[in-house]
């Protein structure tokens, strides 16, 4: 296998193929460290999404500087939207079940979360703008999972700052009205 | 009429830029012409827009992916960094030499990236004059906070060379009564800053450090204030934003802190967390794995 160095090595070589070849990378560092996270640290610890995708950054890139390493923030953004809707998917059926079990997706756990309902009410949500305009469900995934800034997303997506902006305001206002549908006036 | 289709999202993004209700209301009804449909999504649109600009958006907008650079023998203000003595989950914390206006040794933490920095400044200045009101010898006093040259927050407390409670009875294998004499002080240094109108909002062992004095253990709870301004996002009611934001185990924090439910924590939230400690010294473990 591949490691992430050389796959963001490829891609700044020009090898577009390559990027593909992130997620799975990504996704394996992520669980990974997410449960050493849970054994190791301190209990009562809390971890953030953002966090763990900073830490598998330097762990997997460290100090190494590529042109591309957005695209390592993209396969992040999207690791970390499936792991999320894993757990949510489980935690369902959990409830359903009543297992009272320790989770066994490497026992992570959200301290303040919402029902996973509405968290799979995003994505469906967020699903449907990707096929709409893929773009900005991009914007979304990289600020919302890989909690970039709008200046990174707009870097990595290629666009202006001004026009990251005016995605991230559509997107996010059309995202909750297909969730919410319009207010009743 | 316009030739081409009716575009809700160049409309939308003209619009939310128009600050005056009227004016936006009249370039909407200009726009969108006949088109009463695309008229209703914009609104819509702009209705999700204003209620709550909250969703989805993560709370940390200053957040980078660099590794925080403060490294011993570096400058922080008005103080310099010596060795680091410890790192946490919110970031690395090191002694430090104050200069001026007194020279001092105190704990300085650096608090890890994915926070922004003046919010976390603007909660701790707000409940500075109440911290500062706190004396007591069971306390760690927190004595300063700012930001460092490259933009993160940073808290400086008192000095502390102790280690978690749990531990120390457990190397000293103290007896049950010894450790509730300990728990007792945690007590009442809880009790004193709630007294003042403080809460911890983060009392877990390695917040609650054991230091010796002329060869007596003393207790000291660090952490006072630190905990609400970088801990907020855990109260504060911002629907879907905090999917993403905590992953944890929860394991000394009160079922309100923990559900976010919206209800704002009180000093029953501490009490809780004692509870769990008192559970942990006397059983060896935590109540809820």
């Amino acid at each position: 296998m591949p490691d992430v160095t050389q796959v963001l090595a490829a891609i700044d070589a020009g090898d577009n193929l390559a990027a593909d070849r992130l997620l799975p990378l990504v996704y394996d560092e992520l669980r990974k460290l997410a449960a050493a996270k849970m054994a190791s640290e301190q209990p009562g610890q809390t971890l953030s999404a953002t966090a763990l995708v900073h830490e598998a950054y330097l762990h997997l890139v460290g100090e190494q500087q590529f042109e591309n390493r957005a695209h390592f923030f993209a396969a992040a953004a999207e690791a970390m939207r499936r792991i999320l809707i894993d757990r949510a998917r489980q935690r369902k059926s959990l409830k359903r079940g009543g297992d009272r079990q320790r989770l066994n997706l490497d026992n992570l756990e959200v301290a303040a979360e919402q029902t996973p309902d509405d968290f799979l009410a995003l994505d469906e949500a967020l699903a449907k703008l990707e096929i709409k305009d893929q773009r900005k469900a991009q914007l979304v995934k990289l600020r919302f999972f890989a909690g970039m800034t709008n200046e990174q997303a707009a870097q990595a997506l290629g666009i202006s700052t001004s026009t990251a902006d005016n995605d991230w305001a559509y997107a996010r206002a059309w995202l909750r009205l297909e969730i919410e549908g319009p207010r009743a006036n | 009429m316009p030739t081409k289709p009716l575009d809700e999202e160049a409309i939308f993004n003209a619009a939310r830029r128009i600050e005056a209700p009227e004016d936006r209301a009249k370039f909407i009804a200009q726009a969108c012409g006949d088109d009463t449909g695309v008229a209703e999504r914009v609104r819509a649109l702009l209705d999700m827009h204003e209620r709550d600009s909250g969703f989805l958006k993560p709370p940390n907008q200053t957040a980078d992916y660099e590794p925080i650079a403060e490294r011993p023998g570096a400058r922080v203000g008005p103080y310099r960094l010596m060795e680091q003595i410890g790192e946490g989950g919110f970031g690395l914390v090191f002694v430090a030499e104050q200069q001026e206006p007194v020279k001092r040794k105190v704990a300085l933490k650096v608090i890890k990236p994915g926070m922004d920095t003046k919010q976390v400044i603007a909660r701790f200045s707000a409940e500075r004059q109440a911290l500062a009101m706190m004396d007591h010898p069971n306390i760690a006093r927190v004595l300063d906070a700012g930001a460092t040259d490259s933009g993160r927050p940073y808290f400086v407390m008192e000095l502390v060379r102790g280690i978690p409670i749990t531990d120390y009875c457990d190397q000293n294998q103290l007896s049950p009564r010894d450790r509730l004499e300990l728990f007792i002080a945690v007590c009442q240094a809880v009790q004193h800053a709630h007294q003042k109108g403080i809460i911890h909002r983060d009392i877990k062992p390695s917040n609650v450090l054991v230091t010796s004095h002329d060869g007596k253990p003393v207790v000291k709870v660090i952490d006072f204030g630190v905990a609400k301004a970088i801990h907020q996002q855990l109260t504060e009611r911002t629907v879907y934003t905090q999917f993403a934001q905590m992953i944890g185990t929860p394991l000394y924090m009160s079922p309100e802190q923990a559900e976010m439910s919206g209800l704002d924590i009180d000093t029953r939230s501490d009490i809780y967390s004692l509870g769990v400690l008192l559970y942990e010294l006397l059983t060896g473990t935590t109540p809820f794995d």
